[in-house]
């Protein structure tokens, strides 16, 4: 491996696992929350790609605006979603229950996209698809930039919620003992459902970034959930700090491992990842178990 | 007591069932299926199983648009053997599981007289092997790779010009000509790992590679890969003169992307599969110029039910077919040829022989020229290598059909 090609991998991993780190972060914070996991979280992922798509087609106006749409809208979708759906779960089997619930989501969003795009695959088209800015000999793609931004951006604002807002203080005693939260007077259902809705805001977001750089298609989402449900368990359910890292390491991991092993087995090191983590150190590498610490 | 009697009542209704379908059956079942087909105002049914969603879906339902099309126009003109002609198309959701199981279908349970092909090799071959333990005729209008001619079938033929191996050969024959100091030295190959996608990348690669040409980068990545920036890194690091590119679709549009954002500027670009879609000038924008494809098919072909097939299908869709929905209508016309030779279009064992075997010994003419085939269903002829020249592409060898001059060096992208 040449210099050049290493540090174009490792700045191409390092973006990656940007993009990574906030679609994980949504992830572990429904399990956080509520002890869900949510199966449907690449398929919201890809129906914001899809909306941002159509709403630069339609418009002509540059994807990223949709987010002004979007992020509102799925906001609002999350919280019904668990108010409605999610909740209606029994508790004592809220977690298996959960992913039957969610792969049905994931299956009609997929099926209902195809129905109303049909199976095309589809790519916005911008002024600035092609282009990089070239720093010390390697390229970052400008695409790849702004989706860079934008998670780190949102993973900002998410911390900043979580840790400022009194909100985010009331989230956070939810995830780390329901009932005593319950005691000291907050609305336990209400602060999940907000928090169930903050998660798939963070899926807008990373949906937009997605549609940006990749052609998409309505099955895309399960190439995604994989990769990110691995960097969840090592990053330790529930852990967003947790999340980030594990997202950043094996997004860099797994960029800079394509250059001697190629594409195919490159992917399986998010599986490593999981299966070694399981083996030795179940709770996750990162956080605390079911993120006692935020 | 009563549900004794119940129980009787149903087994003697089974009984009497089951004898009397035994007894409809029984006579003459090599020339006549019974109800469902046969009798000259009864449609020819022609079962076929596609693509229509999942990792195909986009070539999927070009290979749809040029079956309905192709028996719309029968149908007008008259029909085959004086009889309608009826597809019914199945989705396989890109499933080699799926594809199998759904010819057994179209073939025990729906009864259909004939069956056309699904899309791509890895889809071709179990459902082939459906055909060839029913007896069927094949014909089919995407498996191209070598594979597919190398499982033993006696039924099955390709109805396109060459097979993957040979689509880059006028191409190949180009580049060994041209003057030492324009020839590139290195290649870099990146394909898909897919039968098809590699047969086409790596005929040109070898016939390269076996003149002295340096093969720098040779990658290959599985169907479901969406992130092309890691193989865009290795290719734009050995600063390859040619880039050799063996794409489905979604995967040669995210790595040309990919290539451009990393400043990669190749001397000569060879992308079979993605540049022939009609989405992908599109996708890409107004980077297209100099990219070459090989292609089985174009509007523009002199050959004359060419342009009867563009004058039809242009009518209803309001564009020009592609390579997809040609190589289906190749396919309708090269079972119609057979069928209207021999005369009979049914699922009996000796009519589907027999069309098989007067395949074996003629020739088709069809929208892309002459057909025949070997043995082993392979066709004897070759790809044409198109070019993107001025946002259009535009066939540019071999030289007796060309529209223009192959520009070489590419321009930049």
């Amino acid at each position: 491996m040449t210099g050049a090609l290493f540090a174009q991998s490792l700045v191409l991993g390092i973006l990656l696992g940007g993009l990574y780190a906030l679609l994980a972060a949504g992830l572990t914070l429904y399990f956080g929350v509520m002890r869900v996991v949510m199966i449907a979280h690449s398929a919201f992922l890809i129906l914001a790609a899809y909306l941002a798509w159509y709403f630069h087609e339609r418009s002509g106006l540059d994807p990223l605006l949709s987010l002004v749409i979007t992020v509102p809208l799925f906001f609002v979708v999350g919280y019904g979603m668990q108010r409605f759906l999610v909740s209606r779960l029994r508790p004592i089997s809220l977690t298996t229950m959960s992913v039957l619930l969610t792969f049905a989501v994931a299956l009609t969003i997929e099926g209902l996209l195809g129905f109303v795009w049909t199976g095309t695959q589809r790519r916005v088209q911008l002024e600035y698809s092609g282009a990089s800015i070239e720093v010390a000999g390697v390229s970052i793609a400008v695409v790849k930039l702004i989706a860079f931004a934008l998670a780190a951006v949102s993973l900002g604002a998410l911390y900043l919620i979580l840790r400022k807002t009194s909100f985010g203080r009331a989230l956070r005693a939810t995830t780390q003992h329901p009932e005593a939260a319950r005691l000291i007077g907050i609305d336990t259902d209400r602060v999940a459902g907000l928090g169930f809705g903050l998660g798939l805001a963070t899926a807008a977001v990373g949906g937009t970034a997605l549609a940006l750089d990749y052609t998409i298609y309505p099955s895309l989402h399960w190439h995604w959930i994989g990769p990110l449900m691995a960097i969840i368990v090592v990053g330790g359910l529930g852990s967003i700090p947790g999340a980030a890292m594990a997202a950043m390491l094996l997004g860099v991991a797994a960029s800079l491992l394509q250059v001697p092993l190629g594409t195919t087995w490159a992917q399986t090191v998010f599986y490593l990842a999981l299966f070694l983590t399981l083996m030795i150190r179940p709770q996750g590498f990162f956080g605390g178990r079911l993120a006692q610490r935020f | 007591m009563r549900a004794t009697r119940r129980l009787t009542v149903a087994a003697v209704a089974a009984t009497t069932a089951l004898t009397l379908s035994a007894c409809l059956a029984s006579p003459d079942q090599g020339d006549d299926q019974g109800a469902e087909s046969g009798g000259p105002d009864d449609p020819i049914v022609i079962g076929v199983s596609l693509p229509l969603t999942g990792d195909f879906a986009e070539p999927g339902k070009g290979v749809q648009r040029g079956y309905e099309a192709w028996a719309a126009h029968v149908n007008e003109n008259g029909g085959l053997l004086d009889r309608q002609v009826e597809l019914v198309i199945v989705d396989d959701q890109s499933s080699a599981d799926r594809v199998a199981s759904d010819y057994e279908r179209l073939i025990n349970q729906d009864g259909v007289d004939l069956i056309f092909g699904p899309f791509s090799t890895r889809l071709v071959v179990p459902a082939a092997q459906v055909a060839q333990d029913y007896g069927f005729l094949f014909v089919e209008p995407a498996g191209a790779a070598a594979e597919v001619f190398e499982q033993g079938f006696d039924n099955l033929f390709y109805a396109a010009p060459a097979i993957a191996d040979d689509h880059y050969n006028h191409l190949a024959d180009h580049i060994l000509a041209l003057p030492e100091d324009e020839r590139p030295e290195t290649i870099a190959v990146a394909s898909m790992d897919d039968p098809f996608a590699q047969g086409t990348a790596y005929g040109l690669r070898d016939a390269l590679a076996a003149e002295g040409i340096e093969v720098v980068v040779d990658e290959v990545y599985p169907p479901n890969t969406t992130d092309f920036s890691g193989i865009a890194a290795k290719i734009a690091d050995s600063g390859a003169d040619l880039l050799v590119v063996g794409s489905q679709y979604q995967d040669g549009v995210n790595l040309v992307v990919a290539l451009q954002q990393q400043g990669y500027q190749p001397e000569m670009a060879a992308i079979s599969g993605a540049p022939t879609n009609a989405e992908f000038p599109a996708a890409i924008g107004d980077k297209t110029e100099g990219i070459l494809a090989p292609t089985g098919y174009t509007p523009d072909a002199p050959y004359p039910s060419n342009e009867e097939f563009v004058a039809a299908y242009s009518e209803e869709h309001d564009a020009e077919p592609a390579e997809d929905e040609a190589n289906a209508w190749t396919t309708g016309q090269v079972v119609a040829a057979a069928v209207e030779a021999v005369g009979c279009a049914d699922a009996s064992p000796e009519c589907q022989q027999q069309l098989i075997d007067w395949l074996h010994g003629n020739e088709v003419e069809t929208v892309v020229g002459p057909l025949s085939w070997d043995a082993q269903g392979r066709p004897q002829s070759a790809h044409l290598i198109q070019q993107y020249v001025d946002g259009e592409i535009t066939i540019v060898l071999p030289d007796d059909v060309k529209e223009a001059d192959l520009v070489h060096p590419k321009p930049e992208w």
